[in-house]
């Protein structure tokens, strides 16, 4: 009895102390909150100013007319044109009859004049002998429409007005589309201007953001403008006009189709197609597709979800249309069928970028029923690479391998090869072949980077560009 | 039958001589060829996330490295912001990284600069995948070399689809995006 006593009493402090030391320390590992040294990811953290601030349309009171500069260079008496966005006949195929070289020297082929620009993607027309770009002046902080001899380079004109502009990837992205008569431009903030061929004379002008309710796109406008005739056809995607024509000669709006579904101007240009015997105007706008008759009227349209379009529409057959974007966006094949009251526009197919032809930047060139593209950034094992699919059955013809890829690289079909250029500026010339990927040549003839403005060709002259130059090549053959 | 000759100091001397002259000959060739480092090709890199889960350290000696030269400076970062964000700020909400391991900084009116906070990246390779698909491809991986322990079979590169690393030489252990960054560094 006694002893128990004595263990009762040894035991029980043992005890009283375990139990506090138990309690002290799980107060200790419940009280603390274990997120103490989390810290919050809150709004405005990065110092910029509130969303409704940056979002809301900054005010440009811009003066057109702006001011000309003439220079030593003139016109050359070079044959060949190229007068607009993909050519004369909006397929990128040049159909002049001139025999272009198989194969290129060890050195590359000769580099006849070159031009420093400002950092940008906008691509020359050819015209008369005279080479035209549409470029932004950083340092006079102004769009400069230039006029260049195709020759050898030597500046003839400058037309410039002052706008207010920030690098967002470069700045300028268009090409001008040009006549006998006049040039029309559209600036990387949605000016439109117009001035005579020759002598660089301003006609009009016209703020499509100010007049027109236009959103500025993501890293400004790539539209490139579409001359039909006397008109000029621009798509402002505003509240009140999807598409517009405006008369060359006076500036003045003849006719504005509705935009009912307020879309958006996207970086993709007014194509006209002609479906069932009509010729329209179809343009892929932030929102969806749209057939405009040449009097202004909708005839069809097709909602398409895709937050960033570049390519432009490209007709594969008498009723069918292939749009494709990129950032996700992969591609619609959309077949517009002839009703009684006039037309519907339906879905055929529509992919991803792994899944099918898809383009980021560039717009496919249909030949002989097949089209040639370059498969954008998300476009899986395919992704870069040269491709050519067949629209009808819709297999993956050929491609050009993962030892060949091409960036966001402009392409061009010339005298039955392709010219394609990578984001560096490596040219390669390959045989246009409906069964595989045959490389004729390939060599580096720019030295930047972003070398994404479209090819042009005049003559036996090709025109390219990088980010911040253009040069003049000969590719022409025996 | 030959008798075994008994060794005398002269096969001694001998032997210890061609010992020294070996290990001398084989000490110099070790020294001129170089030393190798993993690392991994930011071109064939596909973002597949291996490099965060297969590292034998925790967190993976592979970080996300960003190309100032490269980068757009955007407001609508793709490496920045989740594809579907509410907005484009700060908010945890917005994030793509995980760990909010990218800092968004306000430079002026357009433009926001993105660093990477080292300590925090995993090298989930989630943000690569943002700005390849929709920017510039200025962010991208490597492997850090004062954090790898250089396993003579690294994890990541037994368990990489898409052959993406490879052996380097210890004297320039990086492959950067662009020529302004080689020179740089």
């Amino acid at each position: 009895m006694k002893q128990r006593f004595i263990n009762l009493i040894v035991a029980l402090p043992i005890l009283i102390l375990c139990g506090w030391l138990s309690i002290v320390l799980l107060s200790r590992w419940f009280a603390p909150d274990p997120s103490f040294q989390f810290a919050r990811s809150l709004p405005g953290a990065d110092g910029g100013p509130p969303a409704s601030e940056r979002d809301a349309a900054e005010e440009l009171d811009i003066d057109l007319s702006g001011t000309l500069e003439t220079y030593d260079g003139v016109p050359s008496g070079l044959p060949g044109a190229w007068p607009r966005f993909r050519g004369a006949d909006f397929d990128n195929i040049s159909k002049a009859n001139v025999k272009l070289a198989d194969s290129w020297p060890e050195s590359g082929p000769e580099v006849l004049w070159s031009v420093e620009l400002g950092e940008g993607h906008a691509a020359p027309v050819v015209f008369n002998g005279c080479v035209y770009v549409f470029d932004y002046d950083e340092t006079a902080r102004a769009d400069a429409l230039r006029c260049f001899s195709l020759a050898d380079g030597s500046e003839i004109w400058r037309r410039s007005y002052a706008l207010p502009a920030k690098r967002n990837h470069g700045l300028s992205r268009t090409i001008p589309a040009v006549t006998e008569d006049c040039i029309v431009t559209i600036g990387p903030r949605c000016h439109v201007s117009c001035v005579e061929t020759k002598t660089g004379a301003f006609k009009w002008g016209i703020d499509l953001q100010r007049d027109y309710g236009t959103t500025e796109p993501l890293w400004f406008t790539g539209q490139c403008p579409l001359i039909d005739g006397n008109l000029a056809i621009l798509a402002p995607a505003g509240p009140d006009a999807l598409l517009m024509a405006v008369d060359c000669k006076s500036g003045e709006v003849v006719w504005k189709a509705p935009n009912p579904n307020a879309w958006k101007m996207s970086h993709s240009s007014i194509m006209p197609i002609t479906l069932h015997g009509e010729e329209m105007y179809v343009y892929a706008a932030i929102g969806g597709m749209s057939g405009i008759s040449k009097e202004g009227k909708v005839l069809w349209d097709i909602p398409w979800k895709a937050s960033v379009i570049a390519p432009s529409p490209v007709p594969v057959s008498e009723n069918r249309i292939f749009i494709t974007g990129g950032y996700g966006a992969g591609s619609l094949m959309v077949e517009i069928d002839k009703t009684a009251d006039g037309y519907a526009a339906r879905e055929i197919a529509r992919h991803g970028p792994k899944e099918w032809l898809a383009s980021e930047q560039q717009t496919p060139i249909l030949r002989n029923g097949l089209l040639y593209g370059i498969m954008p950034k998300d476009g899986g094992a395919l992704k870069q690479q040269f491709v050519c699919y067949d629209p009808a059955g819709g297999e993956l013809v050929w491609s050009s391998g993962k030892t060949h890829r091409f960036g966001l690289g402009p392409f061009f079909l010339a005298d039955g090869r392709f010219f394609v250029l990578d984001d560096d500026g490596t040219l390669t010339m390959l045989a246009e072949s409906r069964t595989g990927y045959e490389q004729l040549a390939q060599h580096r003839v720019l030295d930047g980077h972003d070398a994404w403005g479209p090819i042009a060709l005049a003559g036996t002259r090709m025109l390219l560009r990088d980010s911040t130059r253009m040069v003049c090549i000969e590719v022409g053959g025996e | 039958m030959k008798p075994e000759r008994k060794k005398d100091r002269r096969d001694f001397v001998r032997g210890a001589a061609a010992v020294l002259i070996g290990g001398a000959v084989m000490s110099a060739a070790r020294s001129r060829s170089p030393r190798l480092v993993w690392q991994l090709d930011p071109e064939k890199c596909t973002q597949c996330g291996r490099c965060a889960t297969h590292c034998v350290l925790a967190p993976s000696a592979v970080k996300c490295f960003h190309s100032y030269s490269i980068c757009g400076y955007c407001d609508l970062c793709g490496g920045y912001l989740r594809p579907d964000a509410k907005s484009r700020d700060t908010g945890a909400e917005n994030q793509l990284c995980p760990t909010a391991a990218i800092t968004r900084t306000f430079i002026e009116s357009p433009y926001y600069q993105y660093t990477i906070d080292e300590d925090l990246c995993i090298g989930c390779g989630i943000c690569v995948k943002g700005c390849d698909v929709f920017g510039n491809g200025s962010m991208y991986m490597q492997v850090k070399h004062d954090l790898c322990v250089n396993c003579n079979e690294c994890a990541i590169a037994r368990s990489c689809p898409s052959d993406a690393f490879k052996r380097v030489p210890a004297s320039d252990p990086y492959i950067l995006k662009s020529d302004r960054e080689r020179r740089i560094s």
